[in-house]
């Protein structure tokens, strides 16, 4: 990614990189020097709370706007256009023409990406069978719901077969049904060979899906790694009842723990449990009780972000 | 670029069909038809109004029974070669200047002029603005006089009348049809091409812009759309031209005028030319209003937008119609060099200049600025809607540097 020199269709073991990319809308920035490197084959999630920048970030990646400054490389291309066929793309403000059939509808967007137009009727046709549509094939977008509206659109950003996908907050307006099979969907497509870039805010789906993934908040990038690397930045949370109902245990257990009816709850030692067990038994305590569990992506999400912004607020 | 155009080509397609399928195609396609029928009423009623109005007006003489006849011979024999409002005679009384008086004052009777007295030395009273009713009476008084000198009037020679076809047009004839080369593509270009821009509301409304924008260049989508659109145009113009055609070969003589243009480079080429410079017009005008229309935010932008284009392409048809009146002159080289203006004057040129080689610079300089003004509007649109970028004059500032 040399910055100014136009390179196209690089064979690259990363479909995405960004180096650095700035953003600003008038006085506000939006993306403060994010940079990110998808690998290849993988689903890779961008993770932040409303107004992080993620939209931007996936719009400057897709030559949707341009950035400020910093360099972006998409499928080997500097210019992301110059790889548009190679990619399909799930805006986050949903929109088709409300005139057109649901067949046409993904025929149009495949069309738009290079796909020939009969073509693309016959997979749409296939595809809206596959994902239960069927029945709605030439029905126009404006007869349907949203939630289907939206399958279509998705469908669509897929028919041609592309070896990037960019989806902006998929997951949304979708029911739980839909959700499930969008998921299905998500992860037939990294089978088949391609690359799925998307951004959400709802960690439930992070943490199911992404086998890679960054977190933004304040448009800067605050992680980047494996679901299990993010959950790892926290401490191992433990969840110890003792044998009798005393305080006494308190003066062992570490400073954070917090009484919760029966129960203690803390934070593992960086030494780790065996030596704390070992004091709590010897002075009689006793363990009716031990749990000891790894927080999930979303108590990271949230330490991460909560840092983000206790920065923000004391810059 | 084949991928450019593959991209604008799909667009071209989908606002093409979107337009032509729905109902209310047919009545932009009959939208003439109206115009005609009010157009129609209009002028038939106008008409009426002004036929009846002339027909109230009178001159009038009051004569001695003895000028009488002689008057009305010599108002007879001048309406061949003239007209002036029906002359009354009446016959003079003790007071004739205040018969002239009650006739110009009479209600419901409109005399412009009245003459009495002596025909050797006649007052002819009139209105300040019928001076030429005046002289006809004149003209009246002094045909008596001379049919009296020199004896009953007769013509002097004896013509022969032979219509011919004109062989070769005249200046007139051939600023005539280059004026009527402005006007046509003028009009066709002004009804049509004014709705490019409300072209991309329906994207911005239904959010499938940022689709579009994202596999597509915006010049694609704008070059897609104002083709599409001039699909449209050009349906609305093979229509009418179809059936004015066919109403011209079935009706006799109703294609004598424009067998009668009379162009320098033939009529085959002036009207191809004619089509290539409605397409060029209709490009460049369409591509303003679509750059203005993207940028507006709400309808009421779009209007107060459109207005300044509307006053300026007036003015690109003043500025055509003065090339076509004076050709050769520096006022019609700039007109047919000024982009917007130059389809119209170049569309008048070929009326009174059989060469081939200007229209083709022409032709090449009016396609350049619609891709200029396609790539600015596109980077006014990416800026202002989409956001980004620093802007037409940042991003001038950076290519210079």
């Amino acid at each position: 990614m040399q910055p100014g020199k136009r390179t196209i269709g690089v064979p690259s073991d990363f479909p995405v990189q960004a180096d650095n990319l700035v953003k600003s809308f008038g006085k506000a920035r939006a993306v403060n020097g994010v940079s990110l490197a998808v690998p290849q084959g993988m689903i890779y999630g961008v993770l932040g709370p409303n107004g992080a920048g993620k939209t931007t970030t996936l719009r400057m990646l897709l030559g949707i706007i341009d950035p400020d400054s910093g360099t972006r490389s998409l499928l080997g291309c500097s210019h992301p256009r110059d790889a548009s066929d190679r990619v399909g793309y799930l805006p986050e403000e949903r929109g088709l023409y409300p005139n057109m059939t649901a067949q046409d509808a993904i025929a149009f967007m495949g069309a738009l990406r290079g796909l020939d137009w009969k073509t693309g009727q016959a997979r749409g046709a296939v595809m809206m069978e596959a994902a239960g549509l069927g029945h709605a094939i030439t029905r126009k977008i404006k007869q349907m719901s949203k939630g289907m509206a939206q399958l279509v659109q998705l469908l669509g950003s897929l028919v041609h077969q592309p070896e990037l996908i960019v989806l902006d907050e998929p997951f949304s307006g979708l029911d739980p049904i839909n959700q499930q099979h969008l998921e299905a969907l998500v992860r037939g497509e990294r089978d088949r060979g391609a690359t799925i870039l998307f951004s959400t805010h709802v960690m439930s789906h992070a943490e199911r899906l992404c086998d890679r993934l960054a977190i933004i908040a304040g448009g800067e990038r605050r992680f980047e790694g494996t679901v299990a690397e993010a959950r790892g930045t926290l401490a191992l949370r433990a969840h110890y009842v003792p044998c009798a109902r005393s305080d006494e245990a308190r003066a062992l257990l570490p400073a954070d723990a917090v009484r919760e009816g029966e129960a203690w709850l803390f934070t593992v030692p960086p030494e780790g449990p065996e030596g704390l067990v070992t004091r709590l038994i010897s002075a009689g305590h006793g363990i009716a009780g031990l749990t000891i569990e790894r927080p999930g992506l979303h108590e990271a999400f949230v330490r991460i972000v909560g840092e983000a912004r206790a920065q923000g607020d004391a810059a | 670029m084949t991928r450019f155009f593959r991209q604008g080509a799909v667009i071209a397609r989908r606002d093409f069909l979107a337009v032509v399928k729905t109902p209310t195609f047919l009545l932009f396609l009959l939208a003439p038809v109206f115009m005609l029928m009010f157009g129609w009423l209009g002028g038939s009623g106008a008409s009426q109004v002004a036929e009846g109005a002339s027909s109230l007006s009178r001159i009038a003489v009051i004569a001695s029974d003895r000028d009488a006849d002689g008057l009305r011979t010599a108002d007879n024999r001048m309406r061949d070669y003239g007209d002036a409002p029906r002359l009354m005679v009446v016959p003079a009384g003790p007071d004739p200047m205040e018969q002239a008086k009650t006739l110009l004052e009479t209600p419901g009777a409109d005399y412009l002029a009245v003459m009495y007295g002596p025909l050797e030395e006649p007052v002819i009273q009139h209105e300040e603005s019928s001076l030429k009713a005046a002289i006809w009476l004149q003209g009246v008084a002094d045909q008596v006089l001379l049919s009296r000198r020199r004896g009953p009037p007769d013509t002097l020679s004896r013509p022969a009348f032979q219509p011919l076809k004109a062989q070769r047009a005249g200046v007139g004839m051939q600023r005539q049809t280059g004026y009527v080369a402005v006007v046509t593509v003028f009009m066709l270009t002004l009804l049509l091409a004014g709705q490019a821009v409300g072209m991309l509301a329906e994207e911005k409304s239904n959010k499938v812009i940022e689709i579009l924008a994202a596999a597509v260049p915006l010049e694609a989508v704008f070059l897609g759309k104002l083709v599409g659109m001039f699909g449209v145009a050009l349906l609305f113009v093979a229509f009418w031209s179809g059936l004015l055609s066919g109403i011209m070969l079935l009706v006799p003589g109703t294609g004598d005028e424009l067998a009668a243009l009379a162009p320098a480079i033939g009529l085959p080429a002036f009207l191809v030319l004619g089509a290539l410079y409605f397409t060029m017009a209709y490009m460049l005008l369409g591509a303003v209003f679509l750059g203005i229309g993207g940028l507006a935010a709400t309808v009421r932008d779009i209007q107060m937008l459109s207005f300044p284009v509307t006053i300026l392409q007036m003015a690109m048809f003043g500025l055509a119609t003065v090339a076509a009146g004076q050709p050769q002159t520096s006022m019609a080289r700039f007109a047919e060099i000024f982009p917007l203006s130059s389809p119209y004057a170049m569309a008048a040129r070929g009326a009174h200049d059989p060469s081939l080689t200007p229209h083709l610079l022409a032709l090449a300089w009016q396609s350049l600025w619609v891709a200029i003004i396609i790539w600015i509007a596109a980077r006014l649109f990416r800026h202002g809607v989409l956001r980004s970028g620093g802007g037409l004059f940042a991003m001038i500032g950076r290519k210079a540097r």
